[in-house]
């Protein structure tokens, strides 16, 4: 009965909240513990770790780590060491950066190239990214 | 991007010395902190390292971690953090190889915060421009003390030799450096200047590499200081679950629950640990 009444406002909430709770409902079927980290960025902070570690797995930027001198696997192991508030900061440096033309962008990061090199990536982040509430 | 030191080389470093010197402001005390630090602080046993070529990130690393009683050495902090390419050390390879080694690795960014962990007997990296913004030189060094009295900053700079440098020098190298610094602990204690959400990331980002035991003692320690918050409870269980220590997991997570009975995540663990204790 209630149900029926659902209005398309209401089905629109309840079909983003399911999606909200996609990656919980995963978790919460206990194949596993469920993570500090997660419960941390859920409850007080953003988290935009996947799309970076995404971005470290394209094939462009796989060359460049390698031009580097940096085995891919140690960039993803240098990535991995970084807490979520650490990569957030570095995403907003990294978009003040790439805006003021700063003579110092010739000196890039590792991160610098996944991201300052391909802004529209870094735009559709927050488009995939559950973390933007 | 402020991110890389490609350049550690001593000649480079006296010649900003003598440039800065020529142009330098007082620095006022008074205007800069916002807090009444003490005139002087020095941190003893911090060992002065001479760095090998364009290691002078993890020569401060090392220098670091051997105040605090770790055995390691420049060339072991540079196989996780070095950037051959780049021939420096990216500021994100800083804090990621302490972690790796098992350390609290936190940034800070003002005099504050500097003054304050020196204070508390904490030495602090410090990311510096020697040179100019058109002609940088890049350099990391370790705060160890200031006095302010005599208008000093006192760093082990990669050199054999103690730095000293007035505050105005070393404030405009800082700035060049956006004021960056690391604050790099052993895992049983804490910063004094940083926000505790930032503390729980640091010990999540120990569970993350790997350092289950320094996460576990770091969540410890965090618990110490902030008892009321469930979060440092539910990272201890997970670290301890992580160790194979199910009971002590236990503990903490039932610890957790009784601090906040209303979040799914420590209800979720605690049933799965107890069901693993079970089964």
């Amino acid at each position: 009965m209630g149900f029926l009444n659902l209005s398309k406002k209401g089905i629109a909430i309840a079909l983003s909240a399911q999606m909200v709770l996609a990656t919980q409902a995963v978790t919460m079927a206990q194949a596993e513990m469920l993570g500090t980290d997660q419960a941390i960025s859920k409850y007080t902070a953003l988290a935009n770790r996947n799309a970076l570690m995404d971005e470290i797995q394209r094939e462009d930027v796989q060359a460049e780590i390698i031009a580097m001198g940096v085995d891919p696997a140690e960039a993803e192991a240098r990535l991995a060491a970084l807490s979520d508030a650490e990569i957030a900061t570095m995403l907003t440096q990294m978009e003040n950066d790439s805006a003021g033309a700063d003579i110092l962008g010739t000196l890039f990061t590792v991160f610098v190239i996944l991201l300052v090199t391909d802004l529209l990536c870094f735009t559709r982040f927050f488009n995939f990214t559950r973390c933007v509430r | 991007m402020r991110a890389l030191a490609p350049l550690c080389t001593r000649l480079a470093c006296l010649l900003a010395l003598c440039w800065l010197a020529a142009c330098a402001q007082p620095f006022e005390p008074d205007e800069r902190l916002s807090f009444d630090a003490p005139t002087r602080a020095q941190i003893t046993g911090v060992p002065l390292i001479q760095q090998e070529d364009f290691f002078c990130g993890p020569a401060s690393i090392a220098m670091v971690m051997q105040w605090a009683g770790a055995e390691i050495t420049q060339q072991d902090v540079a196989a996780l953090a070095f950037n051959p390419g780049a021939g420096g050390t990216y500021l994100a390879d800083m804090i990621g190889s302490s972690r790796r080694l098992g350390q609290l690795a936190l940034q800070i960014n003002d005099f504050d915060q500097l003054l304050a962990e020196v204070t508390a007997g904490h030495p602090v990296i410090v990311f510096q421009n020697l040179g100019l913004g058109v002609f940088p030189v890049w350099h990391y060094g370790v705060v160890t003390g200031y006095d302010l009295a005599k208008d000093e900053v006192y760093l082990n700079s990669g050199q054999l030799d103690q730095m000293v440098m007035a505050f105005a020098v070393f404030e405009r190298t800082w700035r060049r450096g956006d004021y960056w610094g690391l604050v790099v602990l052993p895992p049983d204690q804490l910063p004094v200047s940083v926000r505790e959400a930032d503390v729980l990331s640091a010990a999540a980002a120990l569970e993350r590499v790997g350092q289950y035991q320094a996460a576990a003692t770091l969540y410890e320690t965090g618990a110490a200081k902030w008892p009321a918050n469930w979060l440092w409870q539910f990272g201890l269980g997970n670290a301890r679950y992580a160790m194979g220590d199910l009971r002590g997991a236990r503990r903490a997570l039932r610890r957790a629950r009784t601090l906040d009975p209303s979040i799914p995540e420590v209800r979720a663990n605690l049933a799965f640990v107890d069901g693993e204790l079970a089964g």
